[in-house]
C-alpha cells in the first residue's frame, strides 16, 4: 500500500481541531495500542484499521487519510468504541473522517462548508424551493388547481420526471468527479485499493445481504434498521422508475391496490421505520456517536421525513385536502430535492464509496 | 568423652515425625559416653516450653556451653533454641532432612540420621563461641559524597536520626544538577504543569540541621580504614583535613550519556541537534532559539531512547527521559503557541503515578507521539528533515524542525571519586550496566564495599522523588552498619554474625588468593603480599578460607578443621554396592533452603548423601575435598546458588569462585588417579526444590556407574 514512499508530515490542526470537534472524540490522547484494531471483525489482517486512521488523525494527517480506502471499510459498529481504553471512540472518528471526504471531494466547495453548519440550513432550503418553483412557473402551473386532488394540474409528469431526472444525472456525474478526486488522491500516495475476496457476483450479494453489518458485535441488531432503510430505499427506486414509465406508457396515478403502489408503500413504510430504528439505537447504544455530527443528521433527518411526507401526499391525495395536499406535495419535492442535490456533500455519498470500495 | 566434650549437652526431639521415622533411642547412643547429657526428650516437642525447660535446666545443672539440637531445620525456631549468649549451639536437620525426604524406619535412613549426629557432634567438639571484633575507635560521623538532592536529603535523614553527619561536595555549591533545572516533572496531582525545582526547600532545610558539616568545593584524597573507622582525607580550599568517620553514603549522581557516538543523529556536527540537559540550560536561560542562526525556535522533534536502550550503547533505561521529555515539550508549546512538537520513542515509560502526567501532557493537540525511529537528520534550507523510520504512522517518514533534542539516558558517575586505599582498587567494583549496586533487588543501597551505601543516580537511574527516597534507605542502612559495628556484628546478609575469620600468620606464604578472592576488599596487604584484614569490612562469607591452600582461615565456628572433622565423623561402609556414599557441600542462603523445602514436600531422594552446610559455596577449601576422597566417599556434590549477571549469590562471587576453582579440583583428582565426575558443582535457585530429587538422584547413577572410590579400603 505504498508503505515505502517517504510521507512529509504536515499536521493540519484545523482538521484536528475539526475531527476533535464533529466526532467528540479527545483522539490526541489515543495511546496508539491498537486494541480497536484488534478487536474490528471488518479489519483486514494486512494493514488493518482503525489504529492507522486514529495515528493520523490525531497527527492531522488529512491528506493522507483522504486517500485512504479503509475508512469505507468500517461499518461504524462501535467494537473498536465499546474496547478503546482511552475511551477515544475510534468508530466516531472514522464516522467523521467519512463526513468530512464527501465534502473534501464534493465541488463545488461553498456547499459543502453550508451543509457543515446549522446556519446555513435557511439558505440550502432556499434553493430547491426557488428552482422547483421556478420549474413550476415555466410550466405555467403556479396556482392551486380546482377540483380534486391531481398532482399532474400543479405539477405536469413531463416537467416533473424530466427536471429530476436531469438533477438526479447532473448528481451522480458531480459524485463521478467526487470518486474521481478520491482516485487521483490515492495514486499520488502511491496507493492501491486492497484485493477483495471472492469474485464480483459474491461482493454484490455481500452488499445485498449486508453482511459486513452482520459482523458488529457491539451493535449488533443495527443491521436490521439499515436494512430495512436500504430495501426501502432500493424498492422506492424501483418503484418510481415504473412510475416514470407509468405516466407515460400506463395510466398514472396507480389504484391503491395496484402491486406497484403496494410495494412503493411498504417500501416507503421500512424507510421510515429503519430511520427511527438507527435513530432509537444511536442514542440508546452506550457506544453510539455521542457527537454532533450535523451533516449526518441533516441527511437522516431530510430522508426520514421525505418518506412520512410522501406518504401523507398520497393520502391527501385520495383524502383531497384542498388546498393542503399541494402545499404538502410541493413540500414533499423540496424534500426530494434536499436528499438528491446535496447527494456527495452528505451521507448519501456513503452509498457510492462504499459500494465502490467493497466492490473494486 | 573427650576434653572439649565435657560440657556439652545433646537434645533429641522426638515430635515432628521423627519418632515414628527414625529410632531415636539409636541417636542418643550415639551422644552417650561421649558427651555430658544425651536426652531423648520423650513426649513433648523440644521447642515447646515443657521442652525448653528441660534444656534450660540441664544447661544450669550440667554448667553446659555447647548444645547439640538435633530437631528440625537450623533455620526455623531459631528465638526458640537460642539460649544464654555463652551456650554454643549446634542444630541437626532431623525433620526437612531426615524425616521429609526419606523413608521411615529404613535402615538407611537411620544411617543417615546417626551420621548427621556424629557430623553435628565433631562440629560442636571443634567450634567455640565468637568473640566480636570492634575496631578500637569508632567515630559516629557519617560521610555523605556528593550535596545533589540525595546528598542533601541523606544528609538531613542522618541528622535527624541523630549522627553527625560530613556533607562533602566537589563544586562550589551545594545543589547538583536540580541547579540546572528549570522546571522539574511533576510529582503529585494535578499533573498538569511541571513544578518549580524542589532544591530550594531541601537547601533550607540543610541550613537548619546543626549536625551537618558541608563542606563544598572539596575533594577527597583518599579513604582508608573500615566500618565505624574510616579515615577520610580531604582537601578543603587548599587545606588539607583528615576526618574519621563511621559509615559512608555515596550520593555522587550521574552524568548524561554522550550522545557523539549515535550515529543517525549527527550530535557533532549538526549545531541544531542538541541533548535534553542543553534544552533545559536553555530554558532556564530564558528563550530558545536555534543554536546555528540565534533565531527563535518553533517546530521541534525530540528522539526518545538516544542511545538508551540499545546494546550498543546504555542497554538500559533511565526511566525519567520519557518525563523530562513531555516536560520540554510543555515548555516549547508554552514558549510558541503555534509550535508543532514531535516526539518519537521506543516506548513512553512513565513509572507509576507519573503515568497521569503523560496523560495530561497528550491532550495537547501540537504534541505528536509515536513509537518509531529515528534513522537520520539532514540539514536542507535552513530545517533539520528528520527520517523516522518503522513507526506507527508511517514506514517512512520526514518530519521537518528546527530544533532536535535528544533525550538521553543517565550513566552512573565514577566511583573512583571515592579513592579507596583498598589493595583491591580506588572504585566500587560494579554490577550489571556499571552501577555500583551489590544486588539489586534483595539488598539496595549495599555496595561490595562494607560501609559504603549508594544513594541515588549513582545506585541506579532515579528520578528526583526516587532519589529523595533512596536517601533515606542508604542512610539507615549506614546508620544500621554503624551500629552492627559497634558490637561487632556483620551488617548484612549474615547480620548479627559475630565471628570474623582468623588467620594463622605464621603458617601464611603470602600467596594473595585471600587478598584477591574476597568480593568485598576486606583484606588490605602489605607490600610484600601479607594479608591484612579489616574485620569491619568482612561479611563473613568464608570465601577467603575457601581460597587458602595453607588452610590458615577459620572461624571460631566455622573452621577447616571443624568440617574436617565432620566429614572424619561419618561412617562409610567398606562395601560400595549397597551403600555408596556421597558428601554434598550445600550454600545455606539459596541451596539449603531448598533442600528444606524439599523435604517439607515429602520429596525423597537417596539416603546416601551426607549434607554439609557451608556460608557460601565459595567457602569450600579443597582439602575437605581431598578429605573426602580419602575418607572413602565415592562422590562429592557443591551446591550453590546461580552464578551469572542475575546472580543470587549472596556474596556475589562465591558461585563463580567455585566455577573457576573447580579447574584446581581436577588436577587434584588426576593426582589422586580418580574420574573427574567425582566431583560435580551444581546451581540452584531457592524455589527449584523440585529439582532437588533429579539433582541428586542423577548424580547417584553416575556414581554407581563409575564405581566405588578406589580408597575406600584404605
Amino acid at each position: 500500500m505504498g508503505m515505502d514512499t517517504t510521507l512529509r508530515i504536515k499536521p493540519d490542526i484545523e482538521f484536528i481541531e475539526f475531527l476533535k470537534k464533529d466526532s467528540g472524540s479527545d483522539l490526541s490522547i489515543c495511546m496508539q495500542c491498537g486494541s480497536c484494531t484488534a478487536v474490528c471483525d471488518l479489519s483486514p489482517e494486512e494493514n488493518p484499521f482503525p489504529r492507522k486512521e486514529m495515528i493520523w488523525a490525531s497527527w492531522g494527517l488529512r491528506d493522507r487519510l483522504m486517500a485512504d480506502e479503509d475508512i469505507w471499510l468500517c461499518h461504524h459498529c462501535g467494537d473498536c468504541s465499546t474496547t478503546c481504553p482511552r475511551d477515544v471512540r475510534p468508530a466516531d472518528v472514522m464516522a467523521s473522517l467519512r463526513s468530512y471526504s464527501y465534502r473534501h471531494f464534493a465541488r463545488p466547495r461553498f456547499l459543502g462548508k453550508w451543509l457543515q453548519s446549522p446556519k446555513y440550513l435557511p439558505l440550502l432550503i432556499l434553493f430547491p424551493v426557488l428552482i422547483i418553483a421556478g420549474i413550476i412557473a415555466l410550466a405555467g402551473t403556479l396556482k392551486i388547481p380546482e377540483g380534486p386532488v391531481d398532482y399532474s394540474h400543479f405539477f405536469p409528469h413531463g416537467w416533473l420526471n424530466g427536471s429530476f431526472s436531469i438533477l438526479v444525472l447532473i448528481l451522480f456525474g458531480a459524485m463521478l468527479g467526487s470518486v474521481r478526486r478520491f482516485f487521483l488522491g490515492l495514486k499520488a500516495h502511491g496507493s492501491r485499493l486492497r484485493e477483495k475476496n471472492g469474485g464480483l457476483i459474491k461482493r454484490v450479494w455481500k452488499i445485498f445481504i449486508q453482511k459486513d453489518f452482520k459482523s458488529c458485535t457491539t451493535n449488533r441488531y443495527r443491521y436490521i434498521g439499515h436494512y430495512m432503510v436500504f430495501g426501502g430505499f432500493v424498492m422506492l427506486l424501483v418503484v418510481t422508475l415504473f412510475a416514470i414509465l407509468a405516466t407515460i406508457f400506463f395510466e398514472y396515478p396507480m389504484p391503491f391496490f395496484h402491486p406497484v403502489k403496494i410495494a412503493g408503500n411498504l417500501a416507503g413504510l421500512s424507510l421510515a421505520a429503519g430511520i427511527i430504528f438507527l435513530a432509537i439505537n444511536r442514542f440508546k447504544n452506550p457506544s453510539g456517536s455521542k457527537a454532533g455530527q450535523y451533516t449526518d443528521w441533516f441527511f437522516l433527518v431530510n430522508l426520514f421525513l421525505l418518506s412520512i411526507s410522501g406518504g401523507i401526499v398520497e393520502l391527501a391525495r385520495f383524502m383531497d385536502w384542498t388546498p393542503w395536499a399541494y402545499y404538502l406535495y410541493f413540500l414533499h419535492l423540496v424534500l426530494v430535492w434536499l436528499v438528491v442535490l446535496y447527494l456527495p456533500y452528505t451521507k448519501f455519498a456513503h452509498v457510492i464509496f462504499r459500494t465502490l470500495a467493497m466492490l473494486k | 568423652m573427650s576434653e572439649e566434650m565435657k560440657n556439652t549437652g545433646v537434645f533429641i526431639c522426638t515430635s515432628c515425625g521423627i519418632k515414628n521415622c527414625v529410632d531415636t533411642s539409636a541417636l542418643a547412643k550415639i551422644a552417650e559416653g561421649s558427651v555430658k547429657f544425651g536426652n531423648c526428650i520423650e513426649g513433648v516437642n523440644l521447642c515447646h516450653p515443657g521442652g525448653l525447660e528441660v534444656i534450660e535446666k540441664s544447661i544450669l545443672d550440667g554448667k553446659l556451653s555447647k548444645i547439640l539440637i538435633a530437631a528440625c531445620s537450623p533455620r526455623v525456631k531459631t528465638e526458640e533454641f537460642s539460649f544464654n549468649p555463652d551456650i554454643l549451639v549446634e542444630r541437626v536437620n532431623l525433620r526437612e532432612h531426615v524425616v521429609g525426604s526419606h523413608e521411615a524406619g529404613d535402615e538407611d535412613t537411620l544411617m543417615l540420621a546417626e551420621d548427621m549426629m556424629r557430623m553435628g557432634l565433631a562440629k560442636l567438639a571443634n567450634s567455640s563461641i565468637p568473640i566480636p571484633f570492634i575496631p578500637e575507635e569508632i567515630s559516629n560521623e557519617i560521610l555523605v559524597l556528593g550535596a545533589g538532592i540525595t546528598g542533601i536529603t541523606a544528609a538531613i535523614d542522618g541528622a535527624r536520626a541523630g549522627y553527625k553527619v560530613l556533607l562533602v561536595e566537589k563544586k562550589e555549591q551545594a545543589g547538583g544538577w536540580l541547579q540546572e533545572l528549570y522546571k522539574q516533572i511533576p510529582s503529585s496531582p494535578p499533573w498538569s504543569k511541571p513544578q518549580n525545582p524542589v532544591l530550594g526547600q531541601a537547601l533550607e532545610s540543610l541550613k537548619k540541621q546543626e549536625n551537618i558539616s558541608l563542606y563544598t568545593g572539596t575533594e577527597i584524597l583518599e579513604i582508608s580504614g573500615q566500618p565505624g573507622a574510616f579515615w577520610v582525607r580531604m582537601n578543603h580550599a587548599g587545606q588539607e583535613k583528615s576526618v574519621l568517620v563511621g559509615a559512608i553514603v555515596l550520593a555522587t549522581g550521574w552524568e548524561p550519556y554522550d550522545p557523539s557516538g549515535l550515529e543517525p543523529f549527527g550530535y557533532s556536527n549538526q549545531p541544531d541537534v542538541i541533548t535534553s540537559l542543553e534544552l533545559e540550560l536553555m530554558a532556564g536561560n530564558g528563550g530558545f532559539n536555534r543554536p546555528s542562526n540565534g533565531k527563535p525556535v518553533k517546530n521541534v522533534l525530540f528522539v526518545q531512547c538516544a542511545g538508551s536502550r540499545d546494546k550498543d550503547h546504555l542497554p538500559y533505561c533511565s526511566s525519567v527521559c520519557c518525563g523530562t521529555s513531555l516536560k520540554q515539550a510543555q515548555y516549547i508549546r508554552e514558549a510558541h503557541p503555534d509550535a508543532n512538537v514531535f516526539i518519537i520513542y521506543k516506548d513512553i515509560r512513565m513509572p507509576g503515578m507519573s503515568e497521569n502526567y503523560y496523560l495530561e501532557v497528550q491532550k495537547d493537540s501540537r504534541i505528536f507521539l509515536t513509537k518509531g525511529e529515528v534513522s537520520g537528520i539532514i540539514s536542507e534550507e535552513n530545517q533539520l528533515i528528520v527520517n523516522v523510520r518503522d513507526s506507527l504512522v508511517h514506514s517512512n517518514m520526514d518530519i521537518s524542525v528546527d530544533l532536535v533534542v535528544l533525550a538521553v539516558g543517565m550513566t552512573p558517575r565514577d566511583s573512583m571519586d571515592l579513592k579507596l586505599a583498598y589493595r583491591q582498587g580506588p572504585g566500587l567494583p560494579t554490577l550489571k550496566y556499571e552501577f555500583p549496586d551489590s544486588h539489586f533487588i534483595c539488598f539496595p543501597y549495599e555496595t561490595r564495599r562494607t560501609g559504603i551505601y549508594a544513594a541515588g543516580a549513582v545506585r541506579a537511574p532515579l528520578s528526583i522523588s526516587e532519589s529523595i527516597e533512596d536517601a533515606g534507605g542508604a542512610m539507615l542502612k549506614a546508620i544500621q552498619c554503624l551500629e552492627a559495628t559497634k558490637r561487632g556484628e556483620a551488617v548484612h546478609p549474615r547480620s548479627g554474625d559475630q565471628s570474623y575469620p582468623e588467620l594463622y600468620m605464621q603458617r601464611c606464604t603470602d600467596c594473595k588468593r585471600c587478598t584477591e578472592e574476597c568480593p568485598f576488599g576486606a583484606y588490605d596487604e602489605t607490600e610484600k603480599g601479607t594479608p591484612l584484614p579489616n574485620p569491619s569490612r568482612c561479611r563473613r562469607c568464608g570465601i577467603c578460607m575457601g581460597s587458602c591452600p595453607e588452610r590458615i582461615i577459620s572461624f571460631k565456628d566455622f573452621s577447616i578443621q571443624a568440617v574436617s572433622a565432620m566429614i572424619k565423623a561419618v561412617e562409610v561402609p567398606d562395601e560400595f554396592e549397597e551403600k555408596p556414599r556421597v558428601l554434598a557441600f550445600v550454600c545455606e542462603n539459596d541451596a539449603y533452603p531448598a533442600f528444606d523445602m524439599a523435604g517439607m514436600k515429602g520429596l525423597k531422594y537417596s539416603p546416601f548423601v551426607r549434607i554439609i552446610p557451608v556460608r557460601c559455596i565459595g567457602s569450600v577449601n579443597k582439602v575437605w575435598i581431598s578429605d573426602a576422597l580419602s575418607r572413602g566417599f565415592d562422590g562429592i556434590m557443591q551446591i550453590g546458588c546461580k552464578p551469572g549477571d542475575d546472580y543470587q549469590c549472596h556474596f556475589i562471587q562465591g558461585s563463580e569462585l567455585t566455577e573457576t576453582r573447580g579447574e584446581n579440583l581436577q588436577e587434584t583428582l588426576q593426582t589422586m588417579m580418580l574420574e573427574p565426575e567425582r566431583i560435580r558443582t551444581e546451581f540452584i535457585e531457592i524455589d527449584e526444590y523440585d529439582k532437588i530429587p533429579d539433582l541428586i538422584n542423577d548424580y547417584m547413577e553416575e556414581i554407581e556407574n563409575i564405581g566405588p572410590n578406589p580408597f575406600k579400603d584404605l
